[in-house]
């Protein structure tokens, strides 16, 4: 049995600030295991982002920061990493895609010189020649037909869907074991956040990459995602298979929150009245997501 | 056409523009200080006969578009009158002048440059720590006592307390450098005496670096303030996302953007030095245009004082040119929409 591409054990995080420590992460855990698309789905500060900016390493290096627990990318415990090892993985084992591609993407740099920088990370010294090439190749990949035109614009000239496939190919250019996908096109109108998502979809089962799919929005998680994980106020509270979750969910804010969400439409998270007393019930793991784990 | 020439072009011909309304105003304000600039030139002595000849040659009693006219044919000419104050051309006491006045003010750009760029840079990256901390409290002295006064206080320390500097002048009477651009600093270059060249530069330190502590700070701080908000900016977030190198992003990504708006007001405070030479100039005797204009006001002497303004405009324009163009260069959006238009 190979190792899962990411598991996160008993992760706490805290920000040290003058009243003493916050904390956001009450000790998650969570496992993506090869090519599986698994969702991370809670409301606004609920603690996603921070979670795979610890997954890449960009929250060790804040002063405020408290951070315990166990990250293994690959099998291999990051915390046992030299900090140059584990920088390496940036951008080449694992790389982000955002929620506003126009804003992610630097609008004094050409798309080119973005490409390549991304490139250079897996090839370093990679020739201007040869990255255009590969930067060609995948722009094909997601569905561009002038990939010239594009690789020799500003971000600020190309619409927010290009933007979005072109933030798609850099993410995948390098081939990366595990994409963290924040969610992606969020800012984008909702038909072309579906077309990227669908494009991201198809390409990353073609890789067999591994995805976490960090989003507030219910509809687009039930149709891209294997597994997810509902968190709330920095608590895993549910976790299963994504239609047995949407089929039959268990803990009283999954349930709050699939009551609220119009099922044909499904859209964001809905505003809840908060509910501390009964949200933050023990976590709810459906048993056949148990069984899986106990055979693997 | 480049968009950058048709930038430029455009640019061009607004300061030409400008040039004109400059030289409308100066020449009218000079007319209104009181006091009759014939009188002022010959003398309480000199009889009303010649005071009311020199007033025909200067076209004093024309009406003001005519004397206008007569200045702008002139200018074509390259000819902007006789000085009554030194009674040479203008156009050779200007060359004369000028020249020493920007060689100060050009050290003093380099240094603001120079110095405030890297601290900004360094005091954005180290955000929050105690070299962030340290250089934004120097860099606060340094905006917070205008030039004459740091002139006085580095006079004070280096020139006379601690003697390391020259206490005045540009260079040292020993040199005799032959005038070919009247940059010191380039003509004792051309004339291939490095003595002379490293005594040029040990003049101009002091009052070149007093001139540009405020520059400096200003800066310094300007830039840190800039790029500390575009460290915010998610591109930067993606930048680190992607594990591009630290200083490269600091380099590449979060000092470009930085720029665009920081350059403007860097190119401000730059031609605002300028205007704080005078009071350098006077603490070091130094021989600039700021002491000539001066001179010339006092003494109402027209041709000299609408001379010396268009001058200074000019290089004003000429500064905010080149801020236009590279803030253009840096920039892009502007670039490309120069095309579109
Ligand atoms: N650098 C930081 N310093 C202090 N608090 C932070 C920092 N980053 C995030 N937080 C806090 O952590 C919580 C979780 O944030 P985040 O992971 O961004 O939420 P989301 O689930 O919306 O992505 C929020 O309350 C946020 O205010
Ligand atoms: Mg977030």
């Amino acid at each position: 049995m190979t190792a899962p591409t990411l598991k996160i054990e008993n992760l706490k995080l805290g920000f040290k600030n003058w009243a003493g420590v916050s904390n956001v992460l009450h000790g998650i855990s969570l496992h993506i295991k090869k090519g599986e698309r698994v969702a991370l789905v809670g409301e606004s500060g609920s603690g996603k982002s921070v979670t795979a900016r610890i997954v890449l390493g960009m929250l060790q290096q804040l002063k405020t920061a408290r951070i315990s627990g166990s990250v293994e990318f690959e099998g291999i415990n990051l915390e046992t990493l030299k900090p140059a090892s584990r920088h390496a993985l940036r951008g080449t084992r694992m790389s982000m895609i955002f929620q506003d591609p126009t804003s992610s993407l630097n609008p004094v740099y050409t798309i080119f010189a973005l490409f390549k920088e991304v490139l250079a990370r897996a090839e370093p010294g990679i020739t201007s020649e040869r990255a255009r090439q590969r930067a060609i190749e995948a722009l094909a990949d997601v569905a561009i037909n002038e990939p010239e035109r594009v690789l020799d614009s500003y971000s600020f000239q190309l619409s927010g869907g290009m933007n979005q496939r072109v933030m798609i190919a850099m993410a995948l250019a390098n081939n990366p074991a595990l994409l963290l996908a924040d969610e992606p096109g969020t800012a984008l109108d909702v038909t072309v956040q579906a077309q990227t998502l669908k494009l991201m979809s198809e390409l990353v089962e073609k890789h067999q990459t591994s995805v976490l799919f960090i989003s507030h929005n219910l509809g687009v998680v039930r149709e891209f995602a294997d597994r997810v994980y509902v968190i709330y106020k920095g608590n895993i509270v549910e976790q299963g298979a994504t239609a047995e979750l949407f089929a039959n969910p268990q803990h009283p804010y999954t349930r709050a929150l699939l009551s609220a969400v119009p099922r044909i439409t499904g859209g964001g998270i809905p505003d809840l009245d908060d509910d501390p007393g009964q949200f933050l019930a023990p976590l709810v793991a459906h048993p056949s997501y148990s069984e899986k784990e106990r055979l693997a | 056409m480049s968009p950058l020439i048709r930038l430029l072009a455009k640019r061009l011909g607004t300061s030409v523009i400008v040039l004109i309304g400059v030289s409308l105003l100066i020449f009218a304000i000079a007319r209104v200080i009181p006091g009759d600039p014939a009188r002022i030139a010959l003398g309480p002595n000199a009889t009303t006969e010649a005071v009311a000849a020199l007033r025909g040659k200067l076209h004093l009693d024309a009406p003001f578009l005519t004397q206008y006219g007569y200045f702008i044919a002139d200018l074509f000419r390259g000819d902007l009158g006789l000085s009554l104050y030194t009674n040479r051309p203008v156009m050779a006491d200007i060359a004369q002048f000028l020249p020493a006045t920007l060689e100060l003010v050009i050290v003093s750009g380099i240094m603001m440059v120079a110095i405030g760029l890297p601290l900004g840079i360094l005091s954005a990256r180290r955000r929050g720590s105690w070299v962030d901390h340290t250089v934004r409290l120097v860099t606060l002295l340094g905006v917070s006592a205008p030039a004459f006064v740091w002139a006085v206080v580095l006079m004070l320390c280096f020139s006379y307390f601690i003697k390391i500097f020259p206490i005045a002048g540009r260079i040292s009477d020993t040199f005799s450098i032959p005038s070919v651009t009247g940059f010191l600093l380039v003509d004792t270059l051309l004339a291939g005496d490095i003595k002379a060249f490293g005594n040029a530069v040990w003049h101009v330190i002091l009052p070149a670096f007093a001139l540009a502590l405020s520059g400096i700070g200003q800066a310094a701080r300007l830039v840190r303030s800039n790029m500390v908000e575009t460290y915010d900016k998610p591109y930067i977030e993606m930048a680190e996302a992607y594990g591009f190198p630290e200083k490269r992003i600091a380099r590449r990504y979060a000092l470009r953007p930085s720029l665009i708006p920081s350059l403007t007001i860097i190119g401000l405070d730059f031609a605002a030095m300028l205007g704080s030479a005078f009071l350098v100039e006077a603490v070091y005797a130094w021989p600039g245009l700021s002491r000539y204009g001066v001179a010339v006001i006092l003494r109402k002497d027209l041709n000299a004082i609408v001379g010396t303004v268009l001058v200074i405009s000019a290089v004003f324009l000429i500064v905010n040119l080149i801020v236009d163009l590279l803030v253009s260069i840096l920039n892009p959006r502007i670039r490309l929409s120069q095309r579109a238009s």
